[in-house]
């Protein structure tokens, strides 16, 4: 069996190794694991689906843009969490590690370890894709705090209304107490 | 013993290296402090602020400071300690709920995966049960016996400096929709802690700006953004000259005006801020088209209530005001617009609080006659409810194709769902208005529904990310009928939804445009006498 064959046949033991350890980055994974209801589970159902396809993708060769969506599902989560940059975008390079495990862990496919090359690469594509699109998302943020600050509040609150006048003057009297 | 499955509950294990550092707990849930850092906190209270709000009748908010959450020191009152656990003996006392609440938890973990919170961060203080401990562990320690004698193995903690830090972490990462209310056995009631939690924290003076300044704008001139009487008027003057504009009607709405039938109030966001500006035009041509005997008021110029996030009597304080109002003009009773926790105020607490207005009639409707007996003790009736009764006995003329471009879905806002039970009237007019919506799954509507994830003033710019966080399982759903029907719309009948919604839209589906269900209602509605331009987009359009 080639590299390729090989990945296929052990499909469902590197998905699960990938998805839980993805899913350990939290600090209560129980539940993210086990519940298999995307309404319910969003955050382990959502990065769950989307790893199964990228590595269905990066198997099949196929080009960036299809597997933009299936990242998309687990960085813009990844995104808006408490994580680094880094540890956000971690989850796709580890990738590469489940594999060597999965590989060196059956004598039958531990000579396979040397032709990971090319995979490898294909991985670092995915990971440079993935940092792009974290790195989009944070920009998202940044521009709906802004369009939030224009659109209401702070212009009524903050600029000289009347009542913003009024307020200004409590401030600078001594404390009521 | 009990608490042991409340620290399995918390813990997950990894082994081996990992690239992903850092989050992986080795230690018990009690022994993790909190980090506060950019993105996870709220910004604390301006000191004038409080200082304003300590100052003013039948409310306390002592110990204003300028103070942050990211530094050791939170230059909290010398005897801090005391000030809290007298707060909590006193509150004990109170407040029986509370009480049963600290009591009769038997850690069952049926609400533990059912806050958006949790869902959102993997955060096992963000489990309602967990999130419960961190008062309920300080109750123990102090006002029961067990705790006394046996301590942490009772799961007893003193009250420490990390305890508080904790509070304010939490007591602010709770939306208090009570999502997981509907899944206790015992039916505890979470909000009611962070309710509790909240209150005790603003006695040694530590709260955030965004629910005080609403709170302090809204005791001094009516509203929440401060808007001045004429300012109020004018904005909604503006919005009659749109309504002109587009659909060739002129209403003229009256202003405090004393003898008028009924009192509208609704969320000044609807008459200052996109997308409530459209719900507003909505009201107006409705309450035209049928020729309602109705006034506006300047001084209850808001319907929302940001002292229900804030304590007892500041929210007590705030409801007065509308009732005030509705018998000082002399109305019969009062109609409500589309907010949310208004309505759980008005519904849960108005009537032990401000009850009875007995100085107000049963709201009867003056166009059908319909008696709401359901609001016989508020004297206070929801929109959609008079709406859908229109609709019902044949009052008002819809077109639904003037809403050809809207398919839409609903979102069930928290408080009027799960606090007052308005579930099927919106839907009742949403069949009335648009051709076709969809539900979204069973599991993220009606008693059910996920909350936006910014509510109890946590709609704030700063904490953008833990808001976005804590909307996913929202969004989620809505992304899922967005992509099996198509949905382009999602409607709901609360001014924080329609304000956060539209930004966790932008974030998580934005092909979804928030909008409010009287919009749909003035987009559908057909008045006598309108000369009205083609509206591609209903009241949105620019022409
Ligand atoms: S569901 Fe109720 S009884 Fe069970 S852990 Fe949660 S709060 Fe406690
Ligand atoms: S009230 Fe809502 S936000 Fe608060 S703990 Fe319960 S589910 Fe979470």
């Amino acid at each position: 069996m080639n590299l390729i064959e090989t990945l296929k046949s052990k499909r469902k033991q590197i998905l699960s190794t990938w998805v839980d350890r993805t899913l350990d980055s939290y600090v209560s994974s129980g539940f993210f694991k086990r519940s298999r209801d995307k309404f319910a589970n969003p955050v382990g159902v959502n990065i769950r689906e989307g790893l199964s396809s990228l590595f269905d993708l990066l198997l099949s060769k196929a080009p960036r843009e299809e597997y933009l969506a299936p990242l998309d599902q687990v960085i813009r989560i990844r995104a808006v969490q408490e994580f680094t940059p880094a540890q956000a975008v971690a989850p796709i390079l580890e990738l590469k590690w489940v594999v060597r495990q999965v590989l060196s862990a059956d004598k039958n496919t531990r000579h396979l370890l040397s032709e990971l090359d090319s995979f490898d690469c294909d991985i670092d594509r995915a990971a440079l894709a993935a940092f792009d699109m974290y790195t989009a998302c944070r920009e998202q943020l940044y521009e709906n705090r802004i369009r939030e600050l224009k659109s209401g509040s702070y212009i009524l609150t903050d600029s000289g209304c009347p009542s913003s006048l009024a307020r200004r003057g409590i401030q600078d009297k001594p404390p009521v107490h | 013993m009990a608490v042991v499955k409340v620290d399995k509950l918390a813990r997950s294990v990894v082994e081996g290296p990992s690239l992903m550092t850092g989050s992986i707990p080795t230690k018990p849930w009690m022994e993790i402090p909190v980090k506060f850092k950019p993105g996870n906190y709220a910004y604390t209270t301006k000191p004038d602020i409080l200082k304003y709000l300590d100052s003013q009748q039948g409310v306390s908010f002592p110990n204003a400071r300028e103070w942050n959450p990211e530094d050791d020191d939170w230059k909290l009152p010398e005897n801090w300690k005391e000030i809290i656990i007298n707060g909590l003996a006193d509150r004990l006392d109170r407040f029986r709920s509370l009480k049963i609440f600290m009591d009769c938890c038997v850690r069952c973990g049926a609400c533990a995966d059912k806050c958006h919170f949790f869902l959102g961060t993997g955060d096992p203080k963000n489990m309602p049960v967990l999130r419960a401990e961190l008062l309920r562990s300080v109750y123990r320690n102090d006002f029961t016996l067990a705790g006394k004698l046996l301590g942490k193995m009772a799961g007893a903690r003193e009250m420490t400096v990390g305890v508080l830090k904790e509070w304010f972490m939490y007591a602010y990462q709770c939306t208090e929709c009570r999502r997981c209310s509907v899944f206790c056995p015992y039916g505890i009631d979470t909000a009611e802690i962070t309710m509790m939690l909240r209150e005790l924290l603003h006695l040694v003076g530590c709260g955030i700006n965004w629910a005080m300044e609403p709170v302090a704008n809204s005791n001094r001139t009516g509203n929440h953004m401060g808007l001045t009487p004429q300012a109020f008027k004018g904005n909604i003057d503006f919005l009659c000259e749109d309504i002109e504009n587009l659909t060739g009607v002129k209403v003229n709405p009256t202003f405090n005006r004393k003898g008028a039938e009924i009192l509208f109030i609704t969320p000044s966001a609807d008459v200052f801020a996109e997308p409530g500006l459209f719900t507003c035009m909505g009201y107006l041509l409705l309450f035209e088209a049928i020729g309602l005997d109705y006034t506006w008021s300047t001084y209850a110029s808001e319907g929302g209530n940001f002292g229900l996030f804030t304590s007892n009597e500041m929210m007590k304080k705030l409801n007065g005001k509308m009732y005030a109002e509705a018998k000082r003009l002399g109305v019969k009773w009062i109609l409500g617009g589309e907010c949310g926790h208004m309505w759980r105020v008005v519904h849960q607490y108005m009537n032990t609080m401000n009850g009875p207005a007995d100085f107000l009639e049963v709201p009867r409707s003056p166009i059908t006659g319909t008696v709401f007996e359901n609001a016989k003790a508020t004297k206070m009736v929801h929109i959609s409810e008079f709406t859908a009764d229109l609709i019902k006995n044949g009052k008002i003329t819809l077109d639904k194709s003037r809403n050809s471009h809207v398919k839409a879905t609903w979102h069930d806002s928290c408080n009027t769902a799960r606090a007052m039970g308005l579930l099927e009237e919106p839907r009742y007019i949403l069949d009335h208005v648009v051709d076709q919506w969809w539900e979204m799954p069973e599991n993220t509507i009606r008693e059910k529904t996920f909350c936006c994830g910014s509510g109890t003033a946590l709609n704030t710019d700063e904490i953008m990310e833990l808001r976005m966080r804590a909307g996913l399982p929202r969004a989620n759903a809505v992304r899922y009928v967005h992509e099996k029907h198509g949905v382009n719309h999602l409607g709901c009948v609360c001014a924080i939804d329609r304000a956060t919604l539209t930004t966790l839209m932008n974030y998580w589906v934005p092909e979804v445009t928030v909008c409010g269900l009287s919009e749909l209602v003035g987009n559908a509605l057909v008045i006598e006498g309108e000369q009205r331009q083609e509206l591609d987009e209903g009241l949105r359009t620019l022409v």
